[in-house]
């Protein structure tokens, strides 16, 4: 993109908050016209019609953000295998209305990484929170928009510190989504290696240049802890201050140091700790220098509690707040037998009875709540200030979680955010929410009448206590996405 | 006692606790500085607070600059600060550490939230207890009703539901399965409660005077919610910006201005008898390492200070601590303050005057209690 659409957003971000988000909206109003077009239209769809949650609408809702209007009856089609198949090869998946939709978010391609610099921070927040709910609502490779956010928060990082907020969105592209499906081994070293990583948990100032100096250890504990043993995962303190020693001499080009090469990352072989050290009961020779990074990863991602951990992880997002014993063990022997191949193990999990029996008992996280009414709406939105604003509140907003441990994925720390849940629905129902559109008439009418889309939204035949709710609330609609049913998933 | 009572009564005798958390490991050292110790000043020759800088406490120690809204209140002894506060969560990692505690131990659900649960006078309704902010915290788990709010400006629904809606939405959350009914009963009760204050305007009392920031506008929230009387047992809030690994000064001198300005203006705007009827602590995961890094920064350690406001507590205007000579005796770990008062032998008194028959072994399990006198 030339330097004078670049010098356009900054201009227009120049003026501050106010005059930033105008001068953005302006410039999606005039390429709206451009983005509107076939492929999200809506047709007469058939509704899922069982009494309970069928195994369609259960895979639907587990690995993607929601079933769109004709969802149910694509995947019926082309058979669970094949979809599965699908949406484990993305690549495969032809996405070039979602593509169309970000594509205008062009600070999140720019390379190389100094040029983000040129950009005002806001401006680049917004750009990276809009792309990431436009394609949770349009992308068709769902799987992989719902792997990102796992490993987004899997590897949170609040990009409002230091350098990092220009960052982040080439960690977004080069971390997370280059290796979302890929080896695990793989995406902790490109994110160890992170320039916004290496901002976040103050990687870049760990060093020992003498024999006083002590090693920060920020990253050190977290990618122990949070990143690869996990908690209980048998380390101790002693490890913890041995991988910083290891992780000593890696750092990032400031911005405040050097107007070139910004954010670039380099070892410091003047900076590294090179004496033995002992992790975990390994022991890892002197004067490797910056080969003390490799080794480490081996210990960490061959080690068994890695696997028990990721593995546990995984079924929660995918089974149950609390899984059965037996798949956690299940999915760990196929995270080792693959040596951490994260396609292999995400089909194994797939795959199993308790996966595909556990259907319904898990809620939704605000974002998922907030795409899925989009998606299943057939909505078109700006993802724009308004919408923001109501994940903000529910405290959900994408890429603003403080601590590195990432948004909680059990219901209970959610529990407190209904009121806004039924809030939006009724602000979104009404048609008043700011930026966000959806024809109710057509997409009832798309559904085959009222029971037909109060089964498409609950992903069942309403119950009859429901259908008599609905017919006495005044506002069917809201009431549907405000139910305790369409909370869960 | 009825819910009725609760909120009818004038005197609401049980009053209100106030929980701060610092999140981040706020570095104790720095904020109730030991000028008297001079091994302070050589493990921290670069970020060591002058002498001359601080504001005097008891001759030993001195308050930060930044903390210097909370001067007066120390000096009417309304301010109670222990020094080595902390828990026996040796981890030094912020999660572990916020998780152990919040939830008071190993035990289900979190201190308050047992508080709030076994106390004998407890009545029970959706303004129990409220979160500032977008998240119940931890140490809420398991009480009887709780809300997490940002304002009480915009919790309504708005003027356009139509009348069917919200007896509709009852009668699905009623029979919802799992965490989700309890949640709607809540969520549904909190809206009748609140509707009801929002529609007077607030204006602070004794010239109080609120900042900007979002842990002012939360204090402001809460006041209203106390002088309110809708029942309001407990609030907390978090305060963030703690973990100075790099630059300390930078990092924690915006939050502790926040922090002691803050609790200066809900204090004074309180008023006298409300501040006597309500106990505010001040509480952080664990300090920080005694010795400053190559950063000029601190890692994460062990001890770290407490502070408890109002609550009609006749402070001794002497900082408790059972203090190790930083030069001389054995720090802990890698080189980090003790703990030698464990946060809950010093919430236990609060928890008495705010509930004189509480069963304390049910809210802390497993922990033989040793309550701190703080008064003089």
């Amino acid at each position: 993109m030339s330097t004078t659409r670049r010098r356009f957003l900054k201009a227009a971000t120049a003026g501050g908050a106010v005059a930033g988000v105008a001068g953005f909206s302006a410039l999606s109003h005039v390429l709206a016209p451009i983005l509107s077009g076939p492929g999200d239209g809506l047709t007469a769809f058939s509704p899922p019609q069982a009494d309970e949650i069928d195994e369609t609408t259960h895979i639907l809702n587990r690995l993607t953000f929601g079933p769109r209007p004709g969802d149910h009856a694509g995947m019926l089609k082309l058979g669970r295998k094949a979809w599965l198949d699908r949406q484990l090869d993305p690549e495969s998946i032809d996405d070039g209305w979602a593509e169309a939709r970000t594509r205008h978010f062009e600070a999140l391609n720019v390379w190389p990484l100094g040029e983000l610099l040129e950009y005002n921070a806001r401006e680049l927040l917004d750009q990276m929170t809009r792309a990431k709910i436009l394609r949770a609502v349009h992308s068709r490779r769902q799987l992989q928009e719902v792997m990102v956010d796992f490993w987004t928060d899997h590897f949170n990082i609040d990009p409002s510190k230091g350098d990092s907020k220009w960052l982040k969105p080439a960690d977004d592209k080069t971390v997370i989504r280059a290796h979302a499906f890929g080896k695990f081994r793989d995406l902790v070293k490109a994110s160890a290696l992170s320039p916004s990583m290496l901002w976040y948990l103050d990687g870049r100032v760990n060093r020992r240049a003498t024999e006083k100096e002590k090693p920060n250890e920020n990253y050190a504990r977290e990618l122990l802890e949070l990143h690869t043993l996990g908690v209980d995962g048998g380390y101790t303190q002693q490890d913890v201050m041995e991988v910083a020693r290891c992780l000593t001499g890696w750092t990032v080009r400031a911005r405040e140091n050097t107007r070139f090469a910004v954010g670039k990352v380099s070892f410091r072989a003047d900076l590294h700790d090179d004496g033995p050290k002992t992790l975990l009961g390994v022991t890892i020779p002197a004067g490797l220098g910056e080969g003390d990074l490799d080794q480490v990863l081996d210990i960490v991602c061959q080690h068994p509690a890695t696997a028990q951990y990721l593995a546990g992880k995984l079924c929660r997002r995918f089974i149950a707040d609390t899984p059965p014993a037996s798949a956690v063990t299940n999915v760990a022997q196929a995270f080792t037998d693959s040596s951490g191949d994260i396609r292999h193990t995400l089909r194994t999990l797939f795959d199993s009875p308790e996966f595909l029996t556990a259907r319904g008992g898990k809620v939704k996280r605000p974002f998922h709540f907030v795409i899925s009414t989009l998606r299943a709406t057939a909505a078109r939105t700006d993802a724009g200030p308004a919408l923001q604003d109501y994940l903000l509140r529910m405290g959900h907003a994408p890429f603003q979680y403080p601590t590195p441990d990432g948004y909680p994925e059990d219901a209970q720390p959610w529990m407190a955010t209904l009121l806004w849940r039924w809030k939006f629905a009724l602000e979104f129902a009404d048609r008043s929410l700011k930026g966000t559109q959806f024809d109710p008439l057509r997409l009832q009418h798309s559904a085959g009448g009222e029971t037909g889309l109060a089964a498409h939204l609950l992903g069942r035949s309403p119950a009859a206590a429901e259908t008599t709710a609905l017919a006495a609330s005044g506002q069917p609609v809201a009431l549907l996405l405000a139910s305790p049913a369409f909370q869960s998933f | 006692m009825s819910l009725t009572t609760f909120i009818n009564d004038q005197q609401d005798p049980a009053g209100t606790l106030v929980v701060v958390f610092l999140r981040g490991g706020a570095d104790g050292l720095n904020m109730v500085v030991p000028h008297g110790d001079d091994g302070y000043y050589r493990a921290r020759p670069g970020i060591g607070i002058r002498r001359e800088n601080l504001l005097e406490l008891d001759g030993f120690f001195g308050l930060n600059p930044h903390l210097s809204a909370l001067h007066p209140w120390w000096q009417e002894g309304q301010l109670s600060i222990v020094h080595c506060a902390g828990s026996e969560d040796e981890t030094r990692s912020h999660f572990e550490a916020q998780d152990f505690m919040e939830h008071g131990g190993l035990a289900a659900g979190g201190w308050l939230g047992r508080f709030l649960r076994v106390r004998p006078d407890a009545g029970h309704s959706p303004l129990t207890a409220v979160a500032i902010g977008p998240q119940l915290p931890e140490c809420l788990r398991g009480a009887p009703s709780c809300a997490a709010i940002q304002s009480l400006d915009d919790f309504g629904l708005g003027d356009r539901v139509p009348d069917g809606f919200l007896p509709q939405l009852a009668a699905l959350y009623k029979t919802a399965p799992g965490v989700l009914g309890p949640a709607g009963q809540s969520a549904l009760a909190a809206l009748e409660r609140i509707s009801a204050l929002t529609k007077t305007n607030y204006s602070p009392a004794h010239q109080a005077a609120y900042r900007k920031d979002d842990f002012s506008s939360g204090l402001q929230q809460v006041a209203r919610l106390i002088k309110g009387r809708v029942g309001l047992q407990a609030a907390t809030l978090d305060l963030g910006g703690w973990d100075s690994h790099i630059t300390q000064s930078v990092i924690m001198d915006p939050p502790m201005e926040r922090l002691s300005h803050g609790l200066n203006a809900f204090a004074t705007d309180l008023g006298p008898e409300e501040l006597a009827r309500t106990n505010i602590v001040v509480l952080t995961e664990f300090g920080r390492r005694v010795a400053e890094n190559s950063a000029l920064g601190t890692d994460h350690g062990r001890g770290s200070v407490l502070f408890l406001l109002g609550g009609a507590l006749a402070g001794s205007k002497k900082v408790h601590a059972s203090w190790p000579d930083l030069t001389h005796s054995p720090l802990v770990g890698p080189g980090d303050l003790p703990v030698n008062h464990n946060y809950r032998d010093i919430l236990a008194p609060v928890l008495t005057r705010q509930s004189k028959g509480v069963d304390l072994s049910k809210v802390f399990p497993g922990h033989l209690l040793q309550p701190l006198g703080l008064a003089s």
